[in-house]
């Protein structure tokens, strides 16, 4: 019995021993990949920061592109910027909102250009 | 001899233990401070959090002034190699003599800004020559995507953001913010860890009433007219009469606000709210009105104008073109001078100042830009012998155009005065309404009636036998008042022969308004007459606009109801 004892015991302390070393690198193991989690939210963190700053100036670029100035050019061709004919522009009476409405240009008295 | 040599063992273990415990003692208890602040120093490193400037926007949303993150570079004179190559090097990647970088680093210190705001090529090539002792921050550039469109509305900032001109300048509390420091840890190698927290924040952006299309449209022809009669200045203001909204103003010289600092200064100047000028017969706005709030005048009541002149105060004013007997109505519309200095008189000093600052002559319009000026008209005490004959044709008065074209804005929209205004709201970055400016005061100054009465008289301007002819639009009715002032010269303090203001202030369309404006065009050469100088530039900018907003012309269909066959 008392034999038994002192193996269970010697058993008992073996895996304490081991059970702290694991513990001890076991921590070391979860606070390192801690630090590789954090570089590489950090290394994340520039390469948004980076991205911003390049959709910036994306965005900076198409809404220079987009002006109405340049949309007017030569080169923007016959898709640029084009005013809508008032020929073709109709009064609709916006009180009368659930009647459907028809507008037909055959009927206008109008000599079109 | 085994016990001899445990206990010099013990004793060396034991010592240097109490070695180890003496240093920990030193370490964590006597230096700890000193090594403390050591160490974060080495692995804290404290950041400016990036503070943006909101953006500004059209009334539909189009993007007008945007920030951009561009890199500055810095020299820390203690690392940098002045004598070698390295300053040459950067002198030539950023276009500069080295002589020149060199007068802006000193010798002692360790910041100093040798570049602000480098676009990113230029950035680049620099990193690239990987020279000791220069750095790169990153810094906030406005950035003003439609170059000089609007400049005079959007203002412009200087090189560390700080607000000088327009919008930017009046509304800076609400488009800049704070920022404040973020802690972020780092490694020996200088790796950063993620702070965890934003490290940048925007102020708020604002919604303008300006529309870029019509603003665009407006401008075109503006350059067009400055062209044609090599005019010194021009500006141009077009509001919605309703509600006071500006739609778009421009004024000529122009600017870009992206290289706003070294603009020259007279470019600089928003004329339309801080330039005053005679206005002339545009003026007669304010007898036209009075004597008819006042019952003094019918449309119809005769004038017998056909001498062609009148003496006043011993000055002898003539009509442009000799008339005959008119009507009220076609004073106005043929704009005699004459009839109208006898419309004044019959009205008396008092009344036409009092009319004049019902009108908002001489009073700010608060419009939300920097710089309004209140314009000038003298009370009627002192008021000289020759002012009857000069009021009441627009002489001896200061206004700008913008007061002007409120108060035409008064008959477009059945006699309130509005409260004209260029921004719309205001947003915060999470997309709440911090300020709204859509439903601003209207005042009423005038009856519906008598708006409606010179309404009339003003339509008559435009059509056949007025001074405004040029200004009719295809397909809609305009209403409006041609104006030709001469200005005074500096030198001789008298008016200039050669010299004139020809304006134009009306709305379209004339029966239900959408779009009133002034165009005023200074020093013209050739023609001098508004209705030959202004209206023509009127005519063309609200062709286009009545385009653009898809105002039906006033021949065009109505709608019908739809017929369903069975």
């Amino acid at each position: 019995m008392k034999r038994k004892h002192r193996v269970l015991s010697s058993i008992f302390r073996f895996f304490l021993v081991v059970f702290l070393i694991a513990g001890v690198f076991g921590l070391v193991y979860l606070r390192s990949n801690y630090l590789k989690l954090e570089y590489c939210l950090g290394d994340l963190e520039k390469k948004r920061i980076s991205a911003l700053r390049e959709r910036k100036m994306l965005i900076a670029e198409k809404t220079s592109l987009l002006s109405f100035a340049k949309l007017e050019t030569p080169q923007a061709g016959a898709d640029g910027f084009v005013l809508p004919d008032r020929i073709k522009v109709i009064h609709i009476d916006k009180q009368k909102k659930y009647m459907p409405y028809k507008a037909s240009l055959e009927r206008r008295q109008l000599s079109e250009p | 001899m085994n016990k001899k040599r445990a206990v010099i063992l013990n004793t060396v273990v034991i010592f240097s233990f109490f070695l180890v415990s003496l240093r920990l003692v030193d370490l964590m208890v006597v230096n700890h401070k000193r090594f403390y602040d050591s160490a974060q120093k080495q692995y804290i490193k404290v950041e400016d959090i990036q503070v943006r400037r909101g953006i500004i926007v059209d009334r539909r949303g189009r993007e007008l002034a945007l920030n951009l993150d561009l890199d500055s570079i810095y020299a820390d004179p203690k690392h940098l190699d002045r004598e070698g190559n390295d300053v040459k090097r950067l002198a030539s990647a950023i276009a500069r003599e080295p002589k020149a970088v060199l007068a802006k680093i000193p010798d002692k210190g360790r910041f100093i800004w040798v570049e602000r705001k480098l676009d990113p090529e230029t950035a680049e090539k620099i990193r690239a020559l990987k020279i000791e002792g220069l750095g790169f921050l990153p810094e906030a550039k406005r950035f003003y995507p439609k170059a000089d469109l609007a400049s005079h509305i959007l203002g412009f900032v200087g090189i560390d953001n700080q607000a000088l001109e327009g919008i930017e300048l009046k509304f800076d509390k609400y488009l800049k913010t704070s920022g404040g420091k973020v802690t972020v840890e780092r490694d020996a190698g200088g790796r950063t860890l993620s702070p965890g927290v934003n490290t940048e924040v925007k102020g708020n952006n604002i919604v303008l009433t300006i529309d870029e299309a019509l603003q665009r449209i407006v401008e075109k022809e503006l350059d067009k007219a400055m062209a044609h009669w090599k005019a010194a200045a021009a500006s141009v203001i077009m509001m919605d009469p309703l509600t006071g909204e500006i739609l778009a103003l421009a004024n000529r010289p122009a600017y870009d606000p992206n290289r706003g600092g070294s603009a020259a200064a007279s470019a600089k100047r928003d004329r339309a709210i801080t330039d005053l000028y005679e206005p002339g017969s545009t003026f007669k706005i304010v007898i036209g009105v009075a004597s008819l709030e006042e019952k003094i005048l019918r449309p119809n009541t005769l004038f017998d104008v056909s001498r062609g002149s009148i003496e006043v105060g011993g000055k002898n004013i003539r009509d442009a073109h000799k008339h005959g007997v008119l009507t009220f109505k076609e004073v106005i519309q043929k704009s005699s001078n004459v009839g109208s200095i006898m419309i004044g008189m019959k009205l008396g000093k008092d009344r036409v100042y009092k009319y004049a600052k019902l009108l908002g002559i001489g009073e700010k319009t608060g419009i939300d830009l920097p710089g309004e000026v209140t314009g000038w008209i003298p009370r009627p005490e002192r008021w000289s012998s020759t002012s009857v004959g000069a009021i009441p044709i627009g002489q001896e008065v200061a206004v700008t155009p913008l007061q002007m074209l409120r108060a035409y804005s008064a008959i477009a929209n059945g006699g309130s005065l509005v409260s004209p205004h260029v921004v719309s709201e205001i947003i915060s970055p999470r997309g709440e309404v911090v300020a709204s400016f859509k439903n601003k005061d209207m005042n009423r100054i005038i009856s519906a009636k008598t708006a409606e009465t010179f309404k009339d008289i003003l339509k008559s301007v435009v059509e056949e036998g007025g001074t405004g002819t040029s200004a009719s639009v295809d397909g809609n009715a305009v209403a409006g008042k041609t104006g030709t002032a001469q200005i005074i010269d500096p030198r001789t303090k008298r008016y200039s022969k050669e010299k004139y203001v020809s304006s134009f202030v009306g709305f379209v369309p004339a029966d239900s308004p959408r779009i009133a404006m002034i165009v005023v065009v200074y020093e013209p050469k050739g023609q001098i007459y508004g209705g030959a100088v202004a209206a023509p530039v009127f005519r063309d900018i609200a062709g286009q606009a009545l385009s653009y907003l898809n105002i039906p012309r006033e021949d065009s269909l109505r709608e019908e109801p739809y017929l369903v066959l069975k």
